[in-house]
C-alpha cells in the first residue's frame, strides 16, 4: 500500500473517533444509553479492524496470522462474556 | 568446537551462566525443577507430619498455612511444568530437526527468570511470613488487609509469580515460532513426534492461559503496592467491613484465576501424555494405535480447556444456567481423554511390552490418571460438587491427576537420561524405585478418598479419620524415600553407568535417537530433511541447490507441507561437505556462525529479581527496599540495552517446513505471537473492568463512582495523538522503502513526539483528577478512591506503560535511522509498527469505555 492509501485510512479513523465523541456531545449517551453504547462500540470495532487490516498489514499476511489474532480475541471475549453473564 | 562459539566447556561453571544452547538450558531446567521438587516435597512431609494428629502442634497454625500454600505453588508452578519444559527444551529442536530454538537468548532469559522467580519465592519466607492463603490465592485473603503482619512476603510471592509468568510467556512465543518456522524439510505438523506435538499444544494453551493469570497477578500486585481496590472490599474509615462499592471482588479473582487454572491442568498434563505416548510406542514396539485420533483428541482438549473453568466455582454465587453449561462442557472434556486412554491401552495390547523403568512409570501414570480422571468426573457434576468441594476428595483427585503427570515425567527422565548423559542408569534400581514410588503414592493419596470428609487446607479433622491420615503420612515418606533411590541411581550412573550409545532403546524412532548421546552442540551432522520420507542429513551443497531451486520458484524456501514424512525412521547421511561448499549456504544454513553464548539474560533476570524484591517493600517507605527497586530497575534496563547491542547470530534455517506461516519471517511471527498473548492480557483487564461494573450495576457506575470532572476531551485528544502516531509509523515504513533517510527519521521522531504528547496529556489529566475537591469526592479521585478509579488508573496505566516501552524502542530506532539504518529494508520498522498499532487498537477501546460510556 502506498502513502495515499494509508492517508485515506487515517482520515477515516480520525473521522470515526470524532463521531464517537459527537455521539456523547449530542446527548445520546444520556438519552438513549444502549443505542449510544452500540454505535460507539461498533465504531471502535471498525477502527480496530481497519488498523489491523491495513496498518498491521493483516490483509496481506497468511490467513493463519489472522486466526492467531482472532484466537486471542475470542479467548478474551469468552472470559469477559461468560464471567459477566455468570452474575446476571 | 565449542570454543568457536564463545562457549566454555561443560566442566566450566561459567558455561552455565553464558549458554543459550537449548540442550544446556534443558539440563538447567531439569536440575532446577528437581530442586523445587525437593523444596516443595520437604514442605509436604512437614505438614504430613503435622497431620499425624488432628491439631496444629508441630508447625503451628501460620506455619501450617504457609507450608501448604507454598507446597502447592512450588509444585504446580516451579516444579511440574518447568520439569516438562526441561525435556521440551532439550528434545523439541532435536525431534523437529532444528539446531536450536528460534530465539536462543530469549530461551536463556526464560530460564533465568524462572530460576530467579523461584528464589524470590524462597526469599519471601524471610520477610516475616510468606503467602499463606492457599495456592489458589482466593480474594480477599490475597490482599494486604487480610494478611497478618506487613504481608511483604505475600507481595513477594505475587511478584515471583509475575516473573514466572513472564518467563512462561517468552517461552511460549519461542516454542511456537520454533515449531512453525524450523521444522525439517518435509516434516508436516501432524507428523512431528508425539512428545513435540504435545508440547506444541501445551504452549498454545500457555500463551493464552498465562496471559489471563498475568492480568490477575498484575492487578493483585497493584492492590498490594499501589493501593487499588480490585480484590478487596470498600475501605470504610479504618474497617473493611462492607462490600458496598465492589460486590464483584471475590468472584473476579476466581474467574481470572480459573480461566488460567483449568487450562493449567492440561498444561501440566499434556507433556506427560506426550512422554507416555513416546514410551508406550518404544517399549511395545508399536506405533500409537489411532495416532490421528489421539492428536485430534488432544487438540479438542486444548480448545475445550478454555470453556470449563467455572466448574471450580459451583459453590459461588454464579447463576444456575451458567453452572449447567459448564457442567456439560466439563463432562464433555472427559470424552477425548477416554479416547486417548483407550489408544494407549490398545497400543499396549497390540504390542510386545518390555517392562523397563520408563515404561513402568508410564504405565503407572496411566493407571493413576484413570483413577484421577474418574474421581474428577464427580466434581464436574454440580450436585456432587456441592458435597465434595473443599474436602480431601478434591485433594486426592487432583493429586492423582497432577502427580500422575509427574509420574510420567519421571519415566521421561529415565527414558532420555541415556541421551542427555550418554550413560545408562541402573535398570534394576530403577524398577525398584518404581515399586517404592507406586506403593508410596497410593498409600499417600488413596486414603484421602476414604477420609474425604476432612476439610481441605485445615489442620484439624475428626479423630475417627486419624488412621487414614497416619497411613497417608507413612505413604508420603515412602514416596519421598523413593526419590533418594532415583537421585542415587542417576547420580552414580553419571560415572559408573555403561555407555549408552546413540540409541539404547530398540524401536525408538524419533530424530533425537539418530544422533550421538549427548548430541553435539549443533545437533546434526548436516541439515535434516524428511523430503524423501525418511530422515536424511543434507550437506551444504545440496542445501544450496534446494535453496536456489526454491528461490527460483519464487518461494525463497521450501514452503509446502506435503510429502510423506515419518515419525523418525531410518537415517542416511549424504556425502559430507567438501571444500567447495558454498559460503552463502553456510550463511543461510547457520551451521557455522550461530551464536551460543550471552551473559545478558542472566543479568536481566538478576536485575528483575532485585527490582521485584525492592517493589515488595516499597509500600513501607523503607530506603533499603526503595534502593533495591531503583538499582534493580537500572540493572534490568541497562542489561536489556546491552542485549540489544550485543552481536548475536541466530540464523533462520535455509530450508524448512513452515506451514502455515511460510511467508512470515520468524521475528514477525514472534511479534504476532506475543501480541496474541497481549490481546488476552488487555482483554482480561478490560474484562475485569466489565465484570466489576456489571457486578456494581453498569449504568449506575458512571453516576455513582465517577466525578463530573472526568470528561471526554482528554481522551479524545489522546485518541487523535495515537492515531496520528500510528499513521506516522506507516509513513516511516514507506520512507524507508524509498530509502529516504530524512523521511524515515522525520516520521519516527514525529511518532515519538506524539507518544510523549500522549503521556503528558495523560499526566495532566491524572493530576487534575487526583486533586479535585467536589462534594462527592472531597479528597480527590485517586487509585484507592473506589473500584471505578482503580479500574481507570490501572487499565489506562498499563496502556501508558506499553506506550512508554514503545517510545523507548522508537527513540532507539530514530537514532539508528539517523545513522542510516533501515534504508531499503523496512522490516524492523514494520515489526515495531505491529506493536505500536496494537497499542493504538487497545486505546480505541479504552477511550469509549473509560471516557464516554
Amino acid at each position: 500500500m502506498d502513502w495515499k492509501g494509508y492517508t485515506v485510512i487515517y482520515v477515516v479513523l480520525f473521522a470515526f473517533a470524532t463521531a464517537q465523541a459527537v455521539v456523547e456531545f449530542a446527548g445520546l449517551v444520556e438519552s438513549a444509553y444502549w443505542i449510544a453504547f452500540a454505535v460507539i462500540m461498533v465504531l471502535s470495532v471498525i477502527k480496530a479492524v481497519g488498523v489491523a487490516a491495513y496498518y498491521q498489514h493483516l490483509r496481506w499476511e497468511p490467513r493463519a496470522v489472522t486466526y492467531l489474532v482472532v484466537g486471542g480475541t475470542v479467548a478474551a471475549l469468552a472470559l469477559t462474556g461468560a464471567a459477566a453473564y455468570s452474575i446476571l | 568446537m565449542s570454543h568457536d562459539h564463545g562457549l566454555p566447556p561443560k566442566s566450566s561453571v561459567s558455561r552455565w551462566f553464558l549458554t543459550t544452547n537449548h540442550k544446556d538450558i534443558g539440563v538447567l531446567y531439569l536440575i532446577t525443577a528437581l530442586f523445587f521438587l525437593v523444596f516443595g516435597g520437604v514442605l509436604a512431609l512437614l505438614f504430613r507430619l503435622e497431620l499425624i494428629t488432628p491439631g496444629a502442634d508441630l508447625l503451628g497454625q501460620m506455619g501450617y498455612n504457609q507450608a501448604v500454600s507454598t507446597h502447592g505453588l512450588l509444585m504446580v508452578f516451579w516444579f511440574i511444568s518447568p520439569f516438562a519444559f526441561g525435556f521440551a527444551n532439550y528434545l523439541v529442536p532435536l525431534q523437529i530437526g532444528a539446531d536450536d530454538l528460534a530465539f536462543p537468548r530469549l530461551n536463556a532469559l526464560s530460564y533465568w527468570l524462572y530460576l530467579f522467580s523461584g528464589l524470590l519465592m524462597g526469599v519471601s519466607f524471610f520477610q516475616g511470613t510468606t503467602f499463606a492463603g492457599g495456592w489458589t490465592m482466593y480474594a480477599p485473603l490475597n490482599t494486604p488487609a487480610y494478611i497478618p503482619g506487613e504481608g511483604l512476603g505475600a507481595t513477594s510471592v505475587v511478584l515471583a509469580l509475575i516473573m514466572f509468568t513472564a518467563a512462561v510467556t517468552l517461552g511460549s512465543v519461542n516454542f511456537l515460532t520454533t515449531m512453525y518456522r524450523m521444522r525439517a524439510e518435509g516434516l508436516r505438523m501432524r507428523d512431528i513426534p508425539i512428545f513435540s506435538l504435545s508440547i506444541n499444544l501445551t504452549v498454545w494453551m500457555m500463551l493464552f492461559a498465562f496471559a489471563a493469570l498475568l492480568a490477575a497477578l498484575m492487578i493483585l500486585a497493584s492492590d498490594h503496592i499501589l493501593g487499588t481496590t480490585y480484590f478487596q472490599y470498600s475501605i470504610d474509615g479504618t474497617t473493611m467491613a462492607t462490600d458496598a462499592d465492589n460486590p464483584g471482588a471475590s468472584l473476579l479473582w476466581a474467574h481470572l484465576f480459573w480461566f488460567f487454572g483449568h487450562p493449567e491442568v492440561y498444561i501440566v498434563f499434556f507433556p506427560a501424555l506426550g512422554v507416555m505416548a513416546e514410551c508406550f510406542q518404544t517399549f511395545t514396539g508399536r506405533r500409537l494405535v489411532g495416532r490421528k485420533w489421539f492428536i485430534i483428541s488432544m487438540v479438542l482438549v486444548a480448545i475445550q480447556s478454555f470453556v470449563v473453568w467455572m466448574h471450580h466455582m459451583f459453590l459461588t454465587g454464579i447463576n444456575l444456567p451458567i453452572k449447567t453449561i459448564f457442567m456439560a462442557t466439563t463432562i464433555g472434556i472427559s470424552l477425548p481423554f477416554d479416547l486417548m486412554v483407550f489408544s494407549l491401552i490398545y497400543t499396549m495390547a497390540k504390542g510386545r511390552v518390555r517392562f523397563t523403568t520408563p515404561f513402568l512409570f508410564s504405565l503407572g501414570a496411566l493407571i493413576l490418571f484413570i483413577i484421577g480422571g474418574i474421581t474428577g468426573v464427580f466434581l464436574g457434576a454440580i450436585v456432587l460438587d456441592y458435597q465434595f468441594r473443599g474436602t480431601y476428595w478434591v485433594v486426592a483427585h487432583f493429586h492423582y491427576v497432577m502427580v500422575a503427570g509427574a509420574t510420567a515425567l519421571f519415566g521421561g527422565l529415565y527414558y532420555w537420561y541415556p541421551k542427555i548423559t550418554g550413560k545408562m542408569y541402573n535398570e534394576r534400581l530403577g524398577q525398584i524405585q518404581f515399586g517404592v514410588y507406586f506403593l508410596g503414592f497410593n498409600l499417600l493419596y488413596f486414603p484421602m478418598f476414604i477420609a474425604w470428609e476432612t476439610p481441605r487446607r485445615v489442620f484439624v479433622y475428626p479423630e475417627s479419620l486419624q488412621i487414614w491420615h497416619s497411613m497417608a503420612t507413612v505413604g508420603g515418606f515412602i514416596l519421598g524415600a523413593s526419590f533418594l533411590l532415583m537421585f542415587y541411581n542417576l547420580f552414580v550412573s553419571l560415572w559408573r553407568g555403561e555407555d549408552a550409545g546413540d540409541n539404547p532403546w530398540a524401536y525408538a524412532t524419533s530424530a533425537e535417537w539418530a544422533v550421538s548421546s549427548p548430541p553435539p552442540l549443533e545437533n546434526f551432522p548436516g541439515v535434516p530433511s524428511y523430503a524423501t520420507g525418511k530422515l536424511e542429513f543434507l550437506d551444504d551443497e545440496t542445501v544450496a541447490e534446494r535453496t536456489e531451486r526454491a528461490s527460483g520458484a519464487g518461494h525463497g524456501h521450501a514452503a509446502t507441507d506435503g510429502g510423506t514424512a515419518a515419525d523418525g525412521g531410518a537415517v542416511t547421511t549424504r556425502a559430507a561437505a567438501t571444500a567447495t561448499a558454498m559460503e552463502p549456504a553456510h550463511e543461510t544454513a547457520g551451521e557455522e556462525h550461530a551464536s551460543h553464548a550471552s551473559f545478558w539474560p542472566f543479568l536481566v533476570s538478576l536485575g528483575g529479581f532485585v527490582t521485584f524484591l525492592g517493589l515488595s517493600g516499597v509500600r513501607t517507605g523503607s530506603v533499603v527496599y526503595l534502593s533495591m527497586a531503583a538499582i534493580g530497575g537500572l540493572v534490568t534496563f541497562g542489561s536489556l540495552f546491552g542485549m540489544t547491542r550485543e552481536p548475536f547470530h541466530a540464523p533462520e534455517m535455509a530450508i524448512a517446513e513452515r506451514w502455515p506461516f511460510s511467508s512470515v519471517e520468524k521475528m514477525k511471527l514472534g511479534m504476532w505471537t506475543f501480541l496474541a498473548s497481549d490481546i488476552v492480557l488487555f482483554g482480561a483487564f478490560i474484562g475485569s473492568y466489565a465484570f466489576v461494573r456489571v457486578a456494581y450495576g453498569w449504568t449506575a457506575w458512571h453516576h455513582d463512582l465517577i466525578p463530573a470532572e472526568h470528561v471526554t476531551m482528554p481522551g479524545l485528544i489522546n485518541t487523535y495523538l495515537l492515531l496520528t502516531s500510528s499513521f506516522l509509523v506507516v509513513l516511516a515504513m514507506v520512507a524507508a522503502e524509498r530509502e529516504s533517510k530524512r523521511g524515515t527519521v522525520a516520521a519516527l521522531v514525529g511518532t515519538f513526539a506524539l507518544g510523549v504528547g500522549f503521556l503528558i496529556n495523560k499526566g495532566l489529566e491524572w493530576q487534575h483528577l487526583f486533586h479535585i475537591h467536589s462534594e462527592a469526592f472531597p479528597n480527590g479521585w485517586n487509585l484507592s478512591t473506589n473500584i471505578a478509579s482503580s479500574t481507570f488508573y490501572l487499565t489506562t496505566g498499563l496502556h501508558g506503560a506499553h506506550v512508554t516501552i514503545g517510545l523507548i524502542i522508537c527513540a532507539y530506532m530514530a537514532v539508528r535511522a539517523w545513522n542510516g539504518a533501515y534504508q531499503g529494508d523496512d522490516r524492523a520498522i514494520e515489526y515495531f509498527g505491529l506493536y505500536w498499532h496494537f497499542v493504538d487498537i487497545v486505546w480505541l477501546f479504552l477511550f469509549p469505555l473509560f471516557y464516554i460510556l
